[in-house]
């Protein structure tokens, strides 16, 4: 399980653009692309996120991860787009097949694998007085 | 409550960046690195020692990187075998990364190897995700683990260019048809190569070499 230095990474990264480009107020939500291909268990993600934030300003926020899907790119007859999936029957799974769904060329990876930061939803401090 | 939109940064984008780095460095020293990821005792190491001596007796120099949780076990396999070669243990990590594979490249005597197999962590799930800066990836199985590798795992099949089934010597005692698996891999990945070998003998290793281009 790769989670946990998965979290520190992203810890790492936004703590780094916070301390750049600083929020007013409290961030509730942070909100993540997960690459389609990339391998990873949600729960372990969330439960490391929780140990590597503790102590710091980021502290008690949640983390609200999107599915973005693979896209690639073919050298043979130009095509870029989403890829093709496995449609046979008895797979359980949504399998990106490597093929070009115009021409059949083998294609490669442009996109599904990165991990980011979109956006952060912050609860504005309360005016007092 | 308000939300704010910030420019996405990859935080995988470094290791992509490093992996890229591994590659010209691999290339100034004019070798050809291969990524050999599978399950654990799948037979990763002897496939690589059986193709180091292929390599020699076409008079080209192997070396291999072990990639373990724990241990120098394989480190010291490759030794035995004459190959120059260097031991990562990635302690609580389930791959290898760009960056561990960086470092190690400076441990090894580049100059005076021709092909390296990097031998990743024994793991189906996780190591296709970190490209190493590799020419090519192989992912090598066995068929006593069963005749449905392809069908649990098949993210990692899909993305792997070369496929070994290896202890064919032992699919009929264990029941496992090899030609099922290749059926799977040709569904998930229809460009990819699948190689049957018997590493104890040596039987298909040079048809593995042809696939990986050598
Ligand atoms: N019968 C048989 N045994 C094999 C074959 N290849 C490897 N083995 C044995 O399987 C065990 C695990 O092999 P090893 O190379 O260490 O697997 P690794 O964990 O994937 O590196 C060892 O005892 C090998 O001798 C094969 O083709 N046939
Ligand atoms: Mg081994
Ligand atoms: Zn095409
Ligand atoms: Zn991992
Ligand atoms: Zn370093």
């Amino acid at each position: 399980m790769h989670e946990y230095s998965l979290a520190l990474s992203l810890l790492e990264s936004l703590r780094a653009r916070l301390a750049e480009d600083p929020v007013r107020g409290r961030v509730k939500k942070v909100h993540l692309r997960q690459g389609e291909l990339l391998v990873l268990s949600r729960e372990a993600l969330r439960e490391a996120w929780s140990l590597v934030t503790e102590g710091t300003e980021l502290a008690g926020s949640e983390l609200a991860i999107e599915t973005v899907p693979v896209r690639v790119r073919c050298l043979a007859c130009g095509y870029g787009g989403d890829a093709k999936y496995l449609a046979a029957e008895g797979w359980h799974v949504r399998v990106p097949v490597l093929s070009c769904p115009r021409c059949d060329a083998r294609v490669e990876i442009v996109e599904g694998r990165d991990l980011a930061v979109v956006a952060l939803t912050v609860e504005e401090r309360v005016e007092t007085g | 409550m308000h939300e704010i939109r910030v420019g996405f940064e990859d935080i995988l984008k470094k290791q992509l960046e490093l992996a890229g780095k591994n590659y010209e460095l691999l290339s100034t020293h004019g070798v050809k690195a291969f990524n050999v990821m599978g399950a654990i005792g799948s037979g990763k190491t002897t496939v690589i020692l059986r193709l180091a001596e292929a390599l020699r007796r076409r008079g080209l120099r192997a070396g291999a990187v072990a990639g373990d949780v724990a241990g120098d076990d394989d480190y010291r396999r490759f030794r035995q075998a004459g190959l120059p070669a260097a031991n990562i243990n990635t302690g609580d990590d389930c791959h290898l990364d760009a960056h561990r594979v960086h470092h190690i490249l400076e441990e090894l005597p580049l100059d005076e190897i021709d092909i390296l197999f990097i031998e990743n962590v024994g793991n189906l799930v996780c190591p296709a995700d970190f490209p190493l800066g590799t020419e090519m990836d192989i992912v090598v199985i066995s068929v006593t683990e069963g005749g449905d590798m392809v069908r649990k795992h098949p993210k990692i099949f899909a993305q792997t260019d070369v496929m070994v089934i290896n202890k064919v010597d032992l699919a009929e005692v264990v029941g496992v048809d090899p030609q099922r698996l290749v059926a799977d891999y040709r569904t998930v990945n229809p460009h990819g190569i699948a190689i049957l070998t018997d590493a104890k003998i040596g039987r298909g290793i040079e048809e593995l070499l042809s696939a990986l281009g050598i």
